[in-house]
This record gives C-alpha cells, sequence and structure tokens, in this order.
C-alpha cells in the first residue's frame, strides 16, 4: 500500500544518513589542510603520503593475506557445514553442531577475541604450539568466525537447491561424490563466491578479534588505523577509506550488474 | 538409427578407484557423512568451544605477574594434585559498581539504539520492498555496500561528521548556530549503532516485507480501513518475525560493542565490551576479564535463544 | 546386419498367459513408511517386457513413491524388487539399468544440450568417438539435431521434455522411467507429445512405466494400466478392461464417470441377477450371475454413454432397466451431449447422447420426462 509521500521521503532520508558521512570522507580526503573537516584547496597529498607509510602498507598487505587464507580455510568449512546441515537428516550431537556453527554469528567480537587468545596461551604452555602470536594465530580465529557466515550463505543457496537435478545425475550413473561435483558445486559456485567473498571482507575489517590474537610484528591493518584514529582525525586514514570505498563500490557494483544481466534468462535452479 | 534397442547387455562398469577406496573406508566405520562433518567439527570444538571453557577457567584463576598472567588452577607438589579456584573475580562483579553499571549501561544503550534503529530501518526496508523491481536491487545494493567498506572506517567517517568542527557543526554554522557537543556522548554511540547497523536490521525486515502478499492489504483497504489501520494491523503485526530478527541481529552484538563507545563515547559511556578490554588490555587482569566474558554471555545468551525460538517460528510459517 | 523386429507387449500380451510369460519386473509385496505415514502398502505388480505401463492414481496415491522405489531413490520398508531376474531392492540408482525421466525434466542447466544427453554415457566410460554418435543418435530421435550447443534455458518446454527423453534413452536402459512426462505441456502439445512417445517406445522396445494422474493420457498411451489408491492397487488391467469392467467402486469413479446406484439384490441366479433399487425407483436386470447373495447391499455402476433416452416408454426387460425422470441441466459438448436426469427420488443421472443429427429440432430438452434405458450387460456390478 502506498503511502504516498512518507516512503520516499523516509527512504530517500535514511539513505543520505548511511552515505553521507562517507561522501565526506572521500571529499575531505582531497583536503589541503590536514584539519579535515575544514575544506582549503583540493591536493591529493594526502594519497601520496599514504603510499609511503611502510607501516600502513606493511599492515595493509598483512591483512590481504590473512583475509584471503582466512576466507578459503572458511569457504571449505563453511561448505561442509552446511552439506552437513542441509543434506544430512538426524545426527548425533546436531543441535550442538548447528549451535557452534552459528554462535559466532551473534557472539561479542571482545569473547571470540578473548577465548581464542586465551586458547592460544594455554597451548602454548600445555602442547609449545603455537610459538608466540601473529599471523598464524590471526588466520585461525578469522576462519573460525568465517566460517559462520560462509556457512550461513551457502546453506541458504543449499536448501533452495533442485535435488532433482542431483537425482538426474545418479540415475544416470553418477556415484553421489561425483554428483557432487559435477552438479552441485557448479551450480552452488554464485553462493561459494559471495561467501568467501563476505569472509575476506570481515577478515578484513575486524579489529578486535586480531587485537586480541595478534602477535608482535603483525599488526593488521584496522590496528594500525585504530591507534591513528585514536588520537584524532588523520587525514591519510581518509584518503585509505576512500581507496577502500572505491574498490569495494566497483567490487559491488560489478557483482550487482553481473546478477542483474543474468537474472531474466536463467530459470531458478 | 537402428530400428531395435538392445538393453540386454549393459556395457562394462568400470571400477574407479575411489570406489575402492570407499569401501575400505566403509568397513572400517567411515562413511561418507562422516568424513564431510569431521572437519567443521573438529575445528569448532577446537576454537570455539574448548576456547570458551578455557575463558571459563581462567575466570576462576587470579591476576598474577609473569608469563601467563595468571595464576594456575591445578598446581602439583610432593605427589598430589591441587585444584585452586579463585571465586573472587565474580564476587567483585557483583560488589563493584563498575561492572553492574556497565551491564546495565550496555543493555539500556543496545536496546534504545535497537529500537532507533528500527524506527529508521523499517520505513527503508519497506520502501524498498514496495518499489517496482528494477529499483529493488539496485536499492539493496545501495543498502549492502557499506556494509563491505571497512566497518572502522564507517565509525571513523562519523568522528570527522560529528565532532566540535566537524560537518554537521559546520553546516550549522552556516546559520550562526553554536556548534552541538556530539562526540563523547551516549547519543553519539547511538548514531553510532543505528550507523553501522543499519543494514543488519533492513534486510530481515526486507525479507519479510517482501514476502508479504499485496491482496492481504487490498483486502484491508477494501474492508474500510484506512492506510493507518491497515499498516498497524495488517503490515505490522505481519511482519513481526523480521522485526524480531532484525533487533536480535543489532540488540546482542550492540551489547558487546567495543570500536564504537572507544571512538564516539566518552568516558562517561560505560558499555561492557569497553570494560572488558580495559581489563584485559590496560589492567592486564585476564582472570577478570574472563569472569566479564563469562558474565557477558550469559546475557547474551537469552536474546539468542529467542533468536532461535522466532526463526524457527518463522520457518515454521 | 538387420535385427529381426521384436515381438511387442501390445502385440503379444503375456499377461494373459502367465505360466508360459516371466516378468520383466517383479514388485513383491513392497511397502514403504516414512515414519508413521505409510505411502505404498503391499504393492505386488509383474510388468512385462516392451510393455508401456502406466501407474495412474491422485495425488497420495502412491504411485511417485513406487516410481522412486523403482529407479533406487528410495529403499522399499518391506519387499522387494526384481528387474530382469536381478534383485534391485538394495541396489543405489547409479547401479542400476533403469533410467529415469523427471517430471521437471531436471535438465543440468549449466550443461549444454549434447552435454546433457552424453552424461550417463560418460559415467559409462564409453570413448569419445561412440559417445559422439549416441549423441546424436538420440537428437534425430527426438528431432532436436540443430539444438545441440544450446542450453536448456533456451530451450522450449517441449524441446526440454525431448531433451529429457533423450538424456534417459542415452545409456539403453532396460527400464525407462516417466514421472508424468506431459504433466508441463499445454493440450495441444501434449497429445502430440502421446503419440510421439508411444511411437518411440515402439520402436525401441524399451519397457516404460509412465507414472501419472491424467486418466486419458493413462488410456491413451498405457499397454496396461495399474491404478493406485491410498498407497495400494486398486485394480491392473487393460485399458479396456479397467474402463468397462472395474472392479470395485473408486476404480469405477476414477475412470471416466459413473453412475453409481445402490440396491439389493433380489434375485440371485446362475444366469442372472435382479436388483432392487428405491434410488433408480426401478429394478435392475442384470444378464449374468455376479457372486453375491440374496439382500447383499451392493452397487451398480454405468457409464453416461451406455444408457438411451427416449420420449416413448421403451419395453425394458423383464420389467426392468427403465428409468424414468425429468431433464434438469443439458451440457452441449459439440459431438455429444450430457443430461442430467432427475429421479423421483432425488437421485441424478447422468446420460450421454451423441449428437448424429445435425441441428436437430426435435432433441430433448429442458423439464421434459423422459425415459432412460439400458442394456442387461450395460452396467457393472460392484460389491467393493
Amino acid at each position: 500500500m502506498r503511502k504516498g509521500w512518507f516512503l520516499p521521503i523516509a527512504a530517500a532520508l535514511g539513505f543520505s544518513f548511511l552515505y553521507a558521512p562517507i561522501v565526506s570522507l572521500v571529499i575531505f580526503s582531497f583536503n589541503e589542510s590536514s584539519l579535515v573537516t575544514v575544506w582549503s584547496g583540493f591536493s591529493t597529498k594526502w594519497y601520496g603520503e599514504l603510499f609511503s607509510d611502510p607501516q600502513l602498507l606493511g599492515a595493509a598487505w598483512l591483512s590481504l593475506q590473512i583475509a584471503a587464507l582466512s576466507a578459503s580455510i572458511a569457504l571449505v568449512l563453511g561448505t561442509l557445514a552446511a552439506i552437513a546441515l542441509v543434506r544430512f537428516r538426524r545426527f548425533r550431537g546436531r543441535t550442538l553442531f548447528a549451535g557452534m556453527v552459528s554462535a559466532p554469528l551473534v557472539m561479542p567480537d571482545v569473547i571470540t577475541g578473548l577465548s581464542l587468545l586465551l586458547l592460544f596461551v594455554a597451548m602454548e604452555g600445555f602442547l609449545g604450539w603455537p610459538q608466540g602470536r601473529g599471523m598464524l594465530t590471526i588466520v585461525i580465529a578469522h576462519a573460525t568466525f568465517c566460517t559462520a557466515y560462509v556457512c550461513v550463505v551457502v546453506q541458504s543457496r543449499l536448501s533452495d537447491f533442485d535435488r532433482s537435478l542431483e537425482e538426474a545425475a545418479m540415475d544416470l550413473g553418477a556415484s553421489p561424490v561425483r554428483t557432487f561435483f559435477d552438479i552441485t558445486l557448479p551450480i552452488i559456485a554464485p553462493a561459494l563466491v559471495s561467501g568467501w567473498l563476505l569472509g575476506f571482507t570481515l577478515s578484513l575489517d575486524d579489529l578486535v578479534i586480531a587485537s586480541f590474537v595478534s602477535g608482535p610484528g603483525s599488526s593488521t591493518l584496522p590496528m594500525v588505523i585504530f591507534s591513528k584514529v585514536r588520537l584524532g582525525v588523520s587525514p591519510d586514514v581518509n584518503a585509505l577509506a576512500s581507496i577502500i570505498i572505491g574498490i569495494v563500490a566497483l567490487g559491488v557494483l560489478a557483482a550487482t550488474i553481473i546478477q542483474l544481466r543474468s537474472k531474466p534468462r536463467d530459470r531458478q535452479v | 538409427m537402428t530400428a531395435t534397442h538392445d538393453p540386454t547387455i549393459p556395457p562394462p562398469r568400470r571400477l574407479k578407484p575411489w570406489n575402492a577406496v570407499e569401501k575400505g573406508l566403509a568397513r572400517v566405520g567411515i562413511t561418507g557423512r562422516m568424513l564431510v562433518l569431521i572437519a567443521p567439527l573438529v575445528w569448532l570444538l577446537v576454537f570455539f568451544l574448548v576456547p570458551l571453557a578455557v575463558v571459563f577457567g581462567i575466570s576462576l584463576a587470579n591476576k598474577q605477574f609473569g608469563r601467563p598472567p595468571y595464576t594456575p588452577l591445578l598446581t602439583s607438589e610432593e605427589g598430589t594434585v591441587q585444584l585452586t579456584l579463585h571465586l573472587n573475580n565474580y564476587i567483585r562483579l557483583f560488589t563493584d559498581n563498575l561492572y553492574v553499571a556497565a551491564y546495565l549501561s550496555s543493555i539500556r544503550i543496545a536496546a534504545i539504539a535497537t529500537i532507533i534503529t528500527l524506527l529508521v530501518g523499517y520505513p527503508m526496508a519497506y520502501a524498498i520492498a514496495r518499489a517496482p523491481d528494477r529499483w529493488r536491487n539496485i536499492l539493496l545494493m545501495l543498502v549492502v555496500l557499506p556494509f563491505f567498506t571497512s566497518f572502522l572506517l564507517r565509525v571513523y567517517a562519523l568522528t570527522g561528521f560529528m565532532r566540535g568542527n566537524g560537518v554537521i557543526n559546520q553546516f550549522l554554522g552556516l546559520f550562526g548556530i553554536e556548534p552541538i557537543v556530539m562526540m563523547q556522548t551516549d547519543f553519539a554511540v547511538y548514531v553510532g549503532i543505528v550507523y553501522t547497523y543499519l543494514p543488519f536490521m533492513i534486510l530481515p525486515l526486507y525479507t519479510t516485507l517482501v514476502k508479504l502478499d499485496m491482496s492481504l492489504f487490498e483486502a484491508s483497504a477494501d474492508l474500510g480501513a484506512r492506510p493507518i489501520h491497515t499498516f498497524l494491523f495488517v503490515t505490522l503485526p505481519l511482519s513481526l518475525p523480521g522485526i524480531i530478527a532484525g533487533s536480535m541481529l543489532v540488540f546482542i552484538p550492540a551489547i558487546g560493542e567495543f570500536v564504537i563507545p572507544s571512538l564516539l563515547g566518552g568516558p562517561e559511556t560505560l558499555m561492557i565490551g569497553r570494560v572488558l578490554w580495559d581489563e584485559f588490555f590496560s589492567a592486564t587482569n585476564w582472570p577478570r576479564a574472563s569472569a566479564v566474558a563469562v558474565a557477558m554471555l550469559l546475557v547474551v545468551v537469552v536474546p539468542i535463544m529467542l533468536l532461535q525460538r522466532a526463526q524457527g517460528a518463522v520457518v515454521e510459517k | 546386419m538387420a535385427k529381426k523386429p521384436q515381438q511387442l507387449a501390445i502385440d503379444t500380451r503375456p499377461w494373459r498367459d502367465t505360466a508360459n510369460n516371466k516378468p520383466f519386473v517383479r514388485i513383491k509385496n513392497v511397502s514403504k513408511k516414512f515414519g508413521d505415514i505409510i505411502a505404498v502398502h503391499e504393492v505386488s505388480l509383474d510388468i512385462y517386457k516392451s510393455e508401456l505401463f502406466c501407474l495412474l492414481g491422485g495425488s497420495g496415491s502412491g504411485k511417485s513413491t513406487l516410481l522412486r522405489m523403482l529407479a533406487g531413490f528410495e529403499t522399499p520398508t518391506a519387499g522387494t524388487i526384481e528387474i530382469d531376474g536381478q534383485d534391485m531392492t538394495e541396489v543405489p540408482p547409479y547401479n542400476r539399468p533403469v533410467n529415469m525421466m523427471f517430471q521437471s525434466y531436471a535438465l543440468f542447466p549449466h550443461m549444454s544440450v549434447e552435454q546433457n544427453i552424453a552424461y550417463g554415457l560418460k559415467r559409462d566410460g564409453l570413448p569419445r568417438a561412440e559417445i559422439a554418435a549416441r549423441v546424436n543418435e538420440l537428437l534425430v530421435l527426438v528431432k532436436l539435431q540443430d539444438y545441440g550447443k544450446r542450453k536448456p534455458h533456451q530451450l522450449s518446454g517441449g524441446q526440454r521434455q525431448r531433451v529429457a527423453l533423450a538424456r534417459a534413452l542415452a545409456k539403453r536402459p532396460k527400464l525407462l522411467l516417466l514421472d508424468e512426462p506431459l504433466g508441463a505441456l499445454d493440450k495441444k502439445l501434449r497429445e502430440e507429445t502421446q503419440f510421439e512417445l508411444v511411437k518411440i517406445q515402439e520402436q525401441l522396445g524399451v519397457t516404460f512405466i509412465v507414472v501419472t494422474h491424467d486418466q486419458e493420457e493413462a488410456m491413451t498411451l498405457a499397454t496396461r494400466i495399474g491404478v493406485m489408491n491410498q498407497g495400494e492397487i486398486a485394480m491392473i488391467g487393460e485399458p479396456t478392461d479397467i474402463y468397462e469392467f472395474p472392479n470395485s467402486r473408486f476404480v469405477a469413479n476414477f475412470i471416466g464417470s459413473a453412475n453409481m446406484v445402490e440396491g439389493v439384490v433380489s434375485e440371485d441366479e446362475p444366469d442372472h441377477v435382479r436388483i432392487r433399487s428405491s434410488e433408480l425407483g426401478c429394478d435392475i436386470y442384470v444378464g449374468h450371475g455376479v457372486d453375491c447373495a440374496p439382500e447383499q447391499r451392493l452397487w451398480w455402476a454405468i457409464r453416461p454413454e451406455k444408457m438411451v433416452l427416449s420420449r416413448e416408454q421403451p419395453a425394458g426387460l423383464h420389467g426392468a432397466n427403465v428409468a424414468t425422470g425429468i431433464v434438469e441441466e443439458i451440457a452441449y459438448l459439440g459431438d455429444i451431449s450430457v443430461y442430467q436426469i432427475a429421479l423421483e427420488s432425488g437421485k441424478r443421472l447422468r446420460v450421454s447422447q451423441t449428437n448424429s443429427v445435425r441441428g436437430n429440432p426435435d432433441a430433448i430438452t429442458w423439464d421434459e420426462t423422459v425415459y432412460v434405458t439400458w442394456d442387461e450387460d450395460a452396467g457393472s456390478v460392484l460389491t467393493s
């Protein structure tokens, strides 16, 4: 039921609220002055400063590596978990398993971070591994909570999946494993890609958990940004933010266009 | 095409190598199902469940200097093993005002912020759900896009907006209005939570709203209800599952938030996530931090169960 | 070398001589339970080679479950399934010489038509050249030679159906199962495809088992029909038998339409039976003996086309087989008209008459009092 003027205005206000701070961020990244909110002229010097800051660049590279690794591990674990939850009928410990898989979605970061750090410290005490904390521990931590998100995405795709396609494959002589790789996997591939991207984004963005489980020399990008930003506004962070926003916007735009173009032709499978 | 179809001799089946492996494993009792389950199960047990147990264990220790900075639970000397559990962390949780105040304040702030998010997000979700098909995807993309940009950076963007000499105050200054203090207040935290968690509210709401049958609204109007009545008596109740799901997705993580109160809140803004962080990093009191975590978990568990119940109800519908 | 043309089941009718003919598919006492729900209950069925057998029933009749057990997607809770002498009850679907054409066609969306058809052959490890030749054969068979490279979403519904059929026939299965094969097609296409299916089946001599809820389809396609109701077989027989000699009220009502009349046996002789019916307002004289007892309550079913309407009182038979009533409704269907006659008891009879006289000015019309009469063998006596 159309409410006339109310809805479009409310929506417009909402969207402006969402985007105004981001837009201002981008605008002021081109600001001459370091007083980030007072415009004094157009300049790209902050971008220059950004690229000559080894700490930031090092942290960015580290974060990218961690994100890629965590997302990939989470993809495998999350997909397996999704298969188990969607395809297996009752099994012992199913509720526990389902709970464990979905809990990281709602658990506060601080608890996840603290618990994993304490685990690593205890493990180091008992087993001698992991030796100190660093990239490895961050990857493990990120993979753990990203698995939950991947599982949600893949689960939702799998539960919509037309089982008769798998039955047709088996009817034609493909074993269940063969069917999975020939039929199921290619068809749910878009969900797998979304899941990976989601995991990648979340890992790249995480501050709290990384703060707990990282070690000396393994500062991630969010950690560096946070320490800078805590002290006040920092224009090179604006520049960094604009770059990230630009990349993300392009990515999401591309994904949406691909989705829109493939939609009218494809039947829902 | 030969006129007849001779189905009596099927081509010989070549036994693939994995067939043999599969049979061998089955003999040992390892089925395909188990193999699928085992990796995620073991991983989550070790890196999710066990850590929680460790947190609980360490909450029963005491702070001490050294590595690790807590007293061991199990000590053995002269052939006896002794288990030492300290309850003082938990006692302190109740006796020291800071903690109780922080918990209550966290719940309060999270609740208020959730309500505001609902009020802001509902019209947006509704507008998207009612928008023509072509627009819907674009609008959804616009909602989701900020989510993919860094959460930290978005909060940082808000600081630029709300500072003493930030964009809003500059804008108000154009009209000669004195700058408003927005940073380091509860208000800033509300704005922060609403701002960052809005997509989490909009998406479940949208999903529920978009599935509603238009003919229900038409029937309501046909029976004489004005738009506001249709909304109150038809739309709202039917979108309840979405409201609950969205609210839980905002409320629960908001309770334990750290970044937002850290960057936007003041020293008066007590939130339990920050308290935990400070206990751990500033006071290096790991056992105390663990006790705070355990208590936080309990505070959070009830809403989680509500969420599961609501999700179950949605599934049944 | 030319093979001698196979003898088709439709010509040899092996079920009429069970002593000398071995069935190709034996379903023995098969039951299937899902939790507390009994989907299939103690079904036993023999199907002969090169038959086109139809399992006919409404939803919930168990026909699809039975088909899935034949394909291997469900395991029977009890009973066995033998195909060509081998026990297939526990064999998984990918090891059975059985292929299925799915109701939704289940074409792999990410593969082309050729790849879809070739899929089963690849699983068998056939050499590439042979696969290509076989795929070509099948494309010609289903008349889709130029569509090989297309993807399923680029085909029409009827074309997709033909690809599904080709894919299912590619491996030359002993048994082909078809799950509501014509359900998704519109009427015109359905009629064309019905004849195509029968032609292909006769050409290849494959044993077909078709599941359908459409009785017209079953009657057109089948060599024999198995009518299912609530998980059990209600009747098995050739289409004529099912239609003309139903064995129960369910079957009589399920296929075509029937007037169902309740009555009491007044005379029970080896050469005739007389039934008193207050519903009908007259007696029914059946010209053959029936396994019943005097004073037994039973039903008598007669098809609308087996009755004759007239304005003048007919002679009847031994003082029976004449009812009278008023014409309430007439449905003009072009080739026939269906009359609804209201009898004095309130019972309504449906009688159909062919419109053999064009624009008959003297046709029976509404509110006329008419007589309805029938032969001594026109109806079926049903005790269940």
